[in-house]
């Protein structure tokens, strides 16, 4: 099992979009994905949309990672990432 | 327009933003009965509660073929080849968890599946309710939009299929959904009147992407025009006529008409925008989306008068485009731009356009920390910026025009960015151009009455119209109390911009205008008159603009202005147009006596 701690860093928090790239890419793994708000304790399924939305965590919340399966390890360095680039670099004509 | 109409007749004027030029007549399609369905509490047995997850399954597979389709549609009919929203969507539909909470209310509640949608939707949206903070806050519409597509499903409630419409509508809605708005059959949509939004607002964006009439920012055209009402949706003039009386409805099919055949003049768009007696004109093309440039020389734009690089930030705020991802986008301004050149103003953000984060609120954002002001605060999203634009600059076509400049310092402030970020270029040795001419934004008092001092230091001066006049005679048209007050041919803003064509021409700077005034062929001739030569306005109204400009003789049009200088009000200035246009230029301005 994997645990890393990262702060969300883009202003907007786990919106809809950036909750729909963390639940994508977590959804490429074998391993189970947890993630709780350090603040509030509150857990959510990583694969699940509607739960990592329910977390709300705005800007500056504190997110405890958690990865447990095969691919672990790779999995937690991919959603560590995705978080710590502000949920990554995106194109410019999507206006939806 | 027409102001003294309003008292005369019954029919009822909004005044709003013109969000996408161009007049549409038709019957109103009111869309905001969808989601308001009441749904019923029904206890079910379990044999029926089984039913009711294999409903619930159906609905999910039908909401997620619905979501599918419309994300096809609009890559193919928009070009818009991400749609984050829609995706976030697709996965709530796809969300195990959401599914299985969802049959399990069925189940151990034993409801029917509407009552089960709405109940997990509503706890779901609760929890949202009380996050502190405002934007997470507001994303409860997209669990909304997602519970009222599965709802309208079960429900059977099909009347809203507005992929298949049976007859032109005009839609009208609080606030088009991005869903909704993708899901329009465009073939059948005469256009869109809104409450709220802005020039940035979702359905102003697609309105102009597909040529459409469209006024948004109404406030309560919802709570006035009921569904089967005839309205005029006047996409120049920002305003709407609902329940038009005859006359007021002939004169607006004839402006239609002429204003129609005008702007779908195919041959005009290889012809010069020249005056009968010969006086040539340049009409530019004012650009917001990626997908607009392509239209350029369908429309004969000679080159970009104004992009709106602030449009880079749209709906992806705080993510901020990088450098490599703004150096695309102009990279492809400068290649559709090609000899004529691009204008790009640097981002013009804060105020009633896009906010960028990490600042308070303001009480009075027209007045506050915007435009030129934020991007010298927030230097290196400047700096960024210029370095996307110098490195793209490879034809050496492009120009930067700097928005809301009020003193000199902070064109000379901007002016040493962009020297250093020049120099850092070089000093990097990356390829780039340091051929980028500067231009001024004149669109507030004090810029204007300071032109010949920003003259001798900017390469070109840029009027900038809509903000102009919200500055001169202090009026905020979107609020309609004191919306009348939005004149254009006010004798102030004529006197400042003849003014300002003085100043232009002793310091032999090259002078522009953009703004809605030069997308009316009213005004725009006014303005012509006034000395202007270059006009910069949306595409689809340049062939309307170059067949007024082609029906008219300089001399005389100048004269006339002469005469209007001489008045003291506005609607003096229109009622002198409005009555001698059609006699100097039938061919194309007969229509506008009935307007009088």
């Amino acid at each position: 099992m994997q645990q890393r701690t990262v702060t969300i860093s883009n202003r907007l928090g786990l919106h809809a979009r950036a909750a729909a790239q963390l639940v994508r890419r977590a959804s490429q793994f074998t391993s189970s994905v947890h993630l709780i708000r350090e603040d509030t304790g509150d857990e959510a399924d990583g694969k699940s949309i509607l739960s990592v939305l329910l977390l709300a965590a705005p800007c500056g919340t504190c997110l405890i990672i958690k990865t447990d399966g095969e691919d672990d390890e790779r999995a937690i360095s991919a959603l560590a990432e995705l978080v710590e680039h502000k949920f990554g670099e995106e194109i410019p004509d999507g206006v939806f | 327009m027409a102001s003294s109409s309003v008292t005369r007749s019954r029919d009822l004027r909004l005044q709003g933003v013109a969000a996408s030029p161009g007049i549409a007549i038709g019957r109103v399609l009111r869309l905001d009965e969808r989601g308001r369905h009441q749904f019923y509490y029904i206890g079910v047995s379990a044999a029926q509660a089984r039913m009711e997850v294999r409903r619930l399954r159906e609905a999910l597979e039908e909401a997620r073929n619905q979501l599918r389709d419309i994300k096809l549609r609009l890559a193919e009919e928009l070009g818009f080849k991400h749609s984050f929203i829609l995706d976030a969507h697709l996965l709530m539909l796809e969300d195990l968890r959401f599914i299985q909470e969802l049959e399990s209310e069925i189940r151990t509640r034993r409801v029917n599946a509407e009552w089960a949608v709405r109940s997990v939707a509503d706890r779901a949206i609760a929890v949202y309710k009380q996050v502190s903070d405002p934007y997470l806050r507001e994303r409860t519409s997209d669990l909304e939009d997602v519970a009222t597509r599965l709802l309208t499903i079960l429900s059977g409630h099909d009347k809203f299929d507005l992929s298949k419409l049976d007859q032109d509508v005009i839609i009208v809605a609080k606030n088009i959904w991005p869903s909704t708005v993708a899901e329009l059959d465009f073939g059948h949509v005469l256009g869109f009147a809104t409450n709220t939004g802005g020039l940035t607002a979702h359905s102003a964006i697609i309105a102009r992407s597909l040529n459409i009439p469209a006024v948004v920012g109404l406030h309560d055209v919802t709570r006035v025009a009921k569904t089967g009402n005839l309205i005029v949706v006047d996409g120049a003039a920002g305003e709407v006529i609902l329940r038009p009386t005859k006359s007021v409805l002939k004169s607006y099919i004839q402006k239609r008409d002429n204003d129609r055949s005008n702007r779908h003049d195919d041959a005009v768009g290889s012809q010069a925008a020249e005056t009968i007696d010969g006086v040539r004109m340049t009409l530019r093309a004012n650009v917001e989306l990626p997908t607009e440039i392509d239209s350029l020389a369908l429309f004969g734009a000679e080159g970009i008068g104004l992009y709106r690089s602030e449009f880079l930030f749209l709906n992806r705020l705080p993510d901020l485009p990088g450098e490599e991802e703004q150096y695309e986008v102009y990279r492809k301004l400068a290649d559709a731009a090609g000899e004529f050149g691009a204008n790009i103003r640097v981002f013009d953000l804060g105020g009633d356009k896009l906010t960028l984060g990490g600042f308070e609120t303001e009480q009075n954002p027209a007045l506050g920390l915007r435009a030129i002001r934020l991007s010298l605060k927030v230097e290196h999203i400047f700096r960024t910026q210029l370095r996307a634009i110098l490195r793209a600059n490879l034809r050496g076509n492009l120009r930067v025009v700097l928005p809301l400049i009020c003193t000199i310092t902070e064109l000379r402030e901007a002016k040493r960015i962009i020297a250093e970020v020049k120099q850092e270029l070089a000093d990097a040795q990356i390829e780039h151009n340091a051929h980028l001419p500067i231009g001024v934004m004149i669109e507030v008092p004090a810029a204007a009455l300071m032109a010949d001092l920003f003259a001798r230091e900017a390469d070109f001066l840029s009027v900038g119209t809509n903000d102009l006049i919200q500055y001169i005679l202090a009026v905020d048209r979107a609020n309609e109390n004191v919306a009348y007050l939005y004149q254009p041919l006010h004798p102030a803003i004529l006197r400042t911009i003849g003014h300002l064509v003085r100043v232009a021409e002793a310091a032999q700077v090259p002078l522009e205008l953009c703004g809605e005034m030069a997308a009316d062929p009213l005004q725009a001739i006014a303005l012509i008159g006034l000395g202007i030569r270059t006009l910069s306005l949306v595409p689809g109204s340049i062939p309307l603009v170059k067949n007024a400009i082609r029906s008219i003789e300089y001399d005389r049009v100048k004269s006339l202005m002469k005469e209007a200088m001489k008045l003291k009000s506005s609607s003096e200035v229109e009622e002198l147009l409005v009555r001698e246009l059609p006699q100097q230029a039938p061919r194309f301005f007969a229509a506008w006596s009935s307007r009088a």
